[in-house]
């Protein structure tokens, strides 16, 4: 076992397209973590990179204390999970899961022994002669994964391993992936568009767009801090909302408003703003955290038409448009409300997000960061 | 902590393989009148084939059962002279040497080249040149390739290039005895001269410093000697201190059974190298003759010596392969002529083949690159990441990825060369036909006979239920 | 954990990987490429040898041609065309082959087209088996069929007074009847992608199968009928036998038999060899490079003929 580290890692096409862009990335021994982000946003690149798919035009990679770059993937230690599963087709199950171990010139009793070992805990025994063309898809993903196993190696990398599987099997197999890891130990890097499996499998997630790291931390550092507006709009389902209000003092008071919304500041969000020498500001908030009624202190307040109820059983999804933009909430089924219905939506300070709408970045809590500077994650 | 693991096994995978019609009993609108109208056109296409087609196979099997002028019934006798015919076997020797080489090659470069233009840029125009000769017809390219394999290495590119490296590293001498012809250099032997070691001749007697000696040769042809500007032989003249002599063409034309005298009107033998060779048969000197024939070894020390015309003058030049022959490759010389039939490998088929390959390994290579393309590049980086170098993925990944693509191609390369006609006809010599022939040359030999066409309809029906296996294969892989 | 933003360090740029290109690379482009002029010296060869003077052939070998360039010429061109279309010539050999190429292609893309459309839109039972026995006839020789043939030609020769064999049109027909089964074997599969929807669509409109043939099926699959027809085009222009069997005793032969021909005439008249292959080998060679994509997807698809 070991950890990668990605040291400004980039990739760049000869027609001059940056696919990846400075990747800094500190991965722990041991650690399952998440790739995520939009189709196209350099993830699985990143993840070739580190196997040794595909050259690193700039940047390092270092698996445990070895730099990589140079290496071809036979040498870097790793197993990889594809996508497509990528087995053997002529070859039986039990042969797809012994080839790794034979070009390494294991003796056979240890390659029988590690075999047998990984069908058992994937339940493959009885396939063990069969070829992938008489397997289903999810039987086929987990000889994947068997094959993976075997190998013990340093690092498991996994392309979007769940994609090709209905959304049932889908749900079985996330729980077991996420059991082999606490079994085996292994440091895993996930690829995933999905953001519901980022969060529920990862140790910690790397938020990616178009190249370039966004966040990476916690799934709950992600949910309840998102550095800049692209996070906080990817992170949660149904995502944040977002409305764009003016910055006012009054003699001392600073207040943020718009048409049809308004928010009152708690005491420390007061003082930043009042710095920040910003006339205008995106105000962030979930859909979850929104309530029916008035305000009654400091906090977010939004009056919204409502368009759609959809009935969702304990709780209602209600779409609704608020001056012009649109405004999801889900409150508690038990408020009937109904279509055309303008209601008053509130939420508390403390689940407010306020970000800097040139920037995007995150303004409060955090204060404004300094433009340039990337965001390594540390120990700590 | 064990995994639990789902056990809904759904969703068996479709087979691969052609589409058969899912749909027998198509829904929508139509009834009898689309009926009609879907029959009638499979009318057309029905008729031609039935008439040209269907009814010509059933007549040809029952004309095959038929003598030659296909009134009397004469059951299988025609089967069974097909395999006691000496000229028939050996034609279907030659199908079977087609079979067992060249669908195997054919598929074996196809594999390389799809291989190999895979990591260059210029494939496209590689795949182009290789895939051309398939656009040449068999005739033309027999012709093409007959010329190549020319016997005179002043023409055939083959055997030019082999006198090319024969010639550097045997150069002929300028009076070549040619071992073939049944020459020898002993029989060039005429006065003064005896065979000596190693293709040599050498003088009779012994000579010292100061004396002479002359070597008289026949069967030297008049016309090389012009070619090498011989003049009229001169009787030597002794030297002190050195050894002279005279090499010359021992025929008159005046007095040909004279032997043994220098007549005014033999030529001597120019340009021809001797040595000077002592008892012990090391040679301490070398001179050449002059154009009347005459040589002379100065200061030839003391002792004895004798002349010796070396071997390097009748070296034989390349006078080139007969390619296009049916030399046996195989050692059947010896052998009864219906073993030699069976056993024999005319070098006229490796020729043929060769060409044959030119034509067709485009074919093999663009097929095989075909497949080479759809094959899921994920499963070649999984191989990769397991650890095999490229060797061992090409052999042990890709190669039987590759198995179904390599089966069509190998298939279908054997049923086109167990049918193989046009290229025999136009590329093995005149003298070779009978040699080289494949049952499509004979049921075409037997056809144009008078009498044949019972015998041409049992070779065709052979050459038919050779080729029922593969049609088999055909049917099988069609299915699914 | 927190999270630092932490100033960027200037690191060390990365190695400068220049040469690549490994050695095994530079060996593998010669090696191709000694392939690649391999491939080509019989074609150049042959034409060359066409554009020496007659009677250089025996004497000495193409290549010297390198040497001494200014010995090319076209007179074995202008001997060969200069003959006209008199029967026997050159001229009249290739127009024979048109004659006999472009109805074959013309009939056997039409009659395949017909013929696959009734096996998959069609709606008739059995239509399973009788594609298998097309299958099944793509591979039968047309030797198995020669001898009947001929006969039946003569019979109906002596009864009608008509022409059959021994004529154009006699070869035309055993060419079609023999470029069927690959011909429907090929559109049948090319006609099986397209979705059935489109003609029920048509069918509730009220369109028959003539209109639904012409105006649907036929469109959308001229790729497959453009590859038909280059590789039959090809197959028939290359064809030897059938010609010979049906038009050997003709006084208008087609270029395969010419050329053929030349070589029971004399020994060493390669300088009318040469060049009847070459101007045998223009037109095939031309519809080649003007539809590579097209023949080479017939190839594919044929990878069963």
């Amino acid at each position: 076992m070991a950890g990668v580290i990605l040291d400004d890692l980039t990739k760049r096409y000869d027609g001059g397209a940056l696919a990846v862009d400075k990747l800094n990335l500190d991965i722990h021994d041991g650690e399952f973590v998440c790739l995520v982000g939009p189709s196209g946003c350099g993830k699985t690149t990143a993840l070739r990179m580190i196997a040794g798919l595909e050259e690193i035009t700039s940047g390092e990679v270092r698996i445990g204390d070895r730099v990589v770059n140079n290496l071809p993937p036979r040498d870097r230690d790793i197993a990889m999970v594809f996508q497509s599963y990528a087995l053997y087709p002529h070859m039986s199950v039990r042969d797809n899961m012994a080839f790794g171990l034979q070009l390494r010139k294991t003796p056979k009793a240890d390659i029988d022994k590690a075999v047998v070992e990984a069908a058992r805990i994937l339940d493959l025994e009885r396939f063990l002669d069969r070829k992938p063309g008489q397997l289903s898809g999810g039987q086929r993903q987990r000889v994947a994964l068997g094959r993976a196993i075997v190998r013990e190696p340093a690092v498991f990398l996994m392309d979007e391993p769940l994609s090709n599987l209905d959304a049932k099997l889908r749900v079985q197999t996330r729980a077991e992936i996420a059991r082999m890891h606490t079994r085996l130990e292994a440091t895993m890097i996930y690829v995933t568009h999905d953001q519901v499996e980022a969060m529920t499998m990862g140790d910690r997630i790397a938020v990616i767009n178009e190249g370039v790291l966004q966040q990476a931390g916690t799934p709950k550092e992600l949910y309840e801090l998102p550095k800049n507006r692209f996070v906080a709009g990817f992170i949660g389902s149904p995502s944040m909302n977002f409305i764009d209000l003016k910055v006012s003092q009054d003699g001392g008071v600073v207040r943020l408003s718009g048409e049809g919304a308004e928010v009152r500041p708690d005491d420390t969000q007061s003082a930043l703003l009042r710095d920040l020498g910003q006339d205008t500001v995106t105000v962030g908030f979930r859909p979850e955290h929104l309530e029916l009624g008035a305000l009654t202190g400091p906090g977010l307040s939004v009056t919204v038409v409502v368009d759609v109820v959809e009935f969702l059983g304990n709780d209602e999804l209600i779409h609704g448009s608020s001056a012009g933009r649109d405004v999801v909430a889900i409150i508690n089924a038990d408020n009937t409300l109904k279509v055309g219905e303008s209601v008053t939506l509130t939420t508390s300070p403390r689940r407010l997000h306020v970000f800097n709408p040139a920037t995007g970045l995150r303004i409060t809590d955090n204060g404004a960061a300094a433009p340039g500077v990337a965001y390594r994650v540390t120990t700590g | 902590m064990a995994v639990a693991v789902s056990t809904s096994d759904s969703d068996p995978v479709a087979p691969e393989g052609e589409i058969l019609p899912t749909t027998s009993k198509p829904a929508g609108g139509g009834g009898f009148r689309s009926h009609l109208g879907s029959l009638l056109f499979l009318l057309p296409g029905a008729v031609w084939l039935l008439i040209i087609v269907v009814y010509p196979f059933i007549a040809t099997v029952v004309r095959s059962l038929y003598d030659g002028s296909g009134q009397n019934f004469v059951g299988l006798s025609n089967y069974k002279a097909i395999f006691s015919t000496t000229d028939i076997i050996v034609s279907l020797k030659n199908n079977v040497v087609w079979v067992v080489l060249f669908p195997f090659l054919v598929t074996f470069f196809g594999l390389v080249f799809a291989v190999l233009t895979e990591r260059i840029r210029w494939s496209t125009a590689f795949k182009t040149i290789v895939f051309m000769p398939l656009v040449f017809s068999a005739t033309a390219a027999g012709l093409t390739w007959a010329s190549i394999f020319f016997i005179d290495p002043h023409t055939g590119m083959v055997n030019a290039a082999i006198q090319g490296v024969s010639n550097a590293v045997n150069p002929p001498g300028l009076y070549p005895v040619d071992p073939t012809s049944g020459q020898t250099v002993s029989s060039l032997a005429a006065t003064g001269v005896q065979p000596g070691p190693g293709g040599t001749l050498e003088s009779k007697t012994t000579v010292s410093a100061g004396g002479t000696v002359e070597m008289g040769l026949i069967a030297i042809s008049p016309v090389t000697l012009q070619q090498n500007g011989a003049t009229t032989a001169t009787v030597p003249a002794a030297a002190s201190g050195a050894i002279t002599g005279l090499v010359w063409r021992d025929f008159s034309p005046t007095h040909p059974g004279v032997r043994g005298q220098v007549l005014p009107d033999e030529d001597g033998i120019p340009g021809v190298h001797l040595s000077l060779v002592d008892l012990t048969g090391s040679s301490v000197a070398t001179t050449t003759t002059a154009s009347d024939g005459t040589f002379k070894f100065a200061n030839a020390g003391s002792g004895d010596f004798r002349v010796q015309i070396t071997a390097n003058n009748f070296q034989a030049g390349f006078n080139g392969i007969f390619f296009l022959g049916t030399q046996s490759l195989t050692p059947t010389s010896t052998a009864s002529p219906t073993l030699q039939a069976i056993l024999s490998l005319p070098i006229v088929d490796i020729a043929m083949i060769i060409a044959y390959l030119w034509i067709w390994a485009g074919f093999a290579m663009v097929v095989i690159g075909a497949g080479l393309a759809a094959l899921n590049r994920e499963v070649l980086e999984a191989a990769q990441i397991d650890g095999a170098s490229e060797w061992q993925t090409l052999r042990r990944v890709t190669v039987p990825m590759l198995q179904p693509v390599l089966v069509v191609v190998f298939v279908t390369m054997l049923i086109n060369v167990l049918k193989i006609f046009d290229i025999i006809l136009n590329m093995a010599a005149p003298s070779s036909q009978a040699g080289a022939a494949t049952l499509a040359v004979d049921i075409y030999n037997e056809f144009l006979s008078p009498t044949g066409a019972g015998l041409a309809a049992a070779l065709a029906v052979v050459l038919f239920i050779l080729v029922v296996p593969a049609m088999l294969f055909n049917l099988k892989r069609i299915r699914g | 954990m927190t999270v630092q933003a932490v100033p960027l360090p200037v690191a060390a740029p990365p190695p400068n990987r220049r040469f690549r290109v490994r050695p095994s690379r530079i060996v593998l482009n010669i090696v191709l490429a000694a392939i690649a002029i391999f491939w080509l010296v019989p074609s150049i060869g042959i034409a060359i040898i066409s554009l020496r003077p007659n009677g250089t052939f025996e004497q000495s070998g193409w290549w010297t041609v390198l040497t001494a360039p200014a010995q090319l010429t076209f007179s074995n061109y202008q001997h060969l065309l200069s003959a006209g279309f008199n029967a026997g010539g050159v001229l009249d050999s290739l127009t024979t082959s048109l004659a006999i190429t472009i109805p074959v292609t013309i009939l056997v893309t039409v009659i395949s087209s017909l013929t696959a459309y009734s096996l998959v839109f069609g709606r008739w039972r059995g239509r399973t088996t009788v594609f298998l026995l097309i299958v099944a006839l793509l591979v039968l020789p047309l030797q198995m069929a020669l001898i009947p043939v001929a006969s039946l030609y003569k019979v109906v020769d002596n009864a009608t007074g008509l022409h059959f064999f021994g004529s154009v049109i006699g070869t035309i027909i055993f060419h079609v009847a023999f470029g069927l089964p690959f011909g429907i074997f090929l559109m049948r599969n090319f006609y099986s992608g397209i979705p059935h929807d489109l003609l029920e669509a048509g069918r509730i409109d009220g369109a028959g199968e003539w209109t639904l043939f012409r105006k649907v099926v036929m469109p959308i699959g001229i790729p497959a009928l453009a590859s038909l027809a280059i590789f039959q085009f090809i197959w028939v222009w290359n064809d030897l036998l059938v010609a010979l069997i049906f038009l050997g005793s003709s006084t208008h032969i087609t270029l395969t038999m010419y050329l053929y021909g030349q070589t029971r005439a004399l020994a060493n008249n390669y300088y009318i060899i040469s060049t009847g292959a070459v101007i045998s080998i223009i037109i095939p060679l031309i519809v080649f490079f003007a539809f590579q994509r097209y023949f080479v997807r017939g190839v594919l698809a044929g990878a069963v003929k």
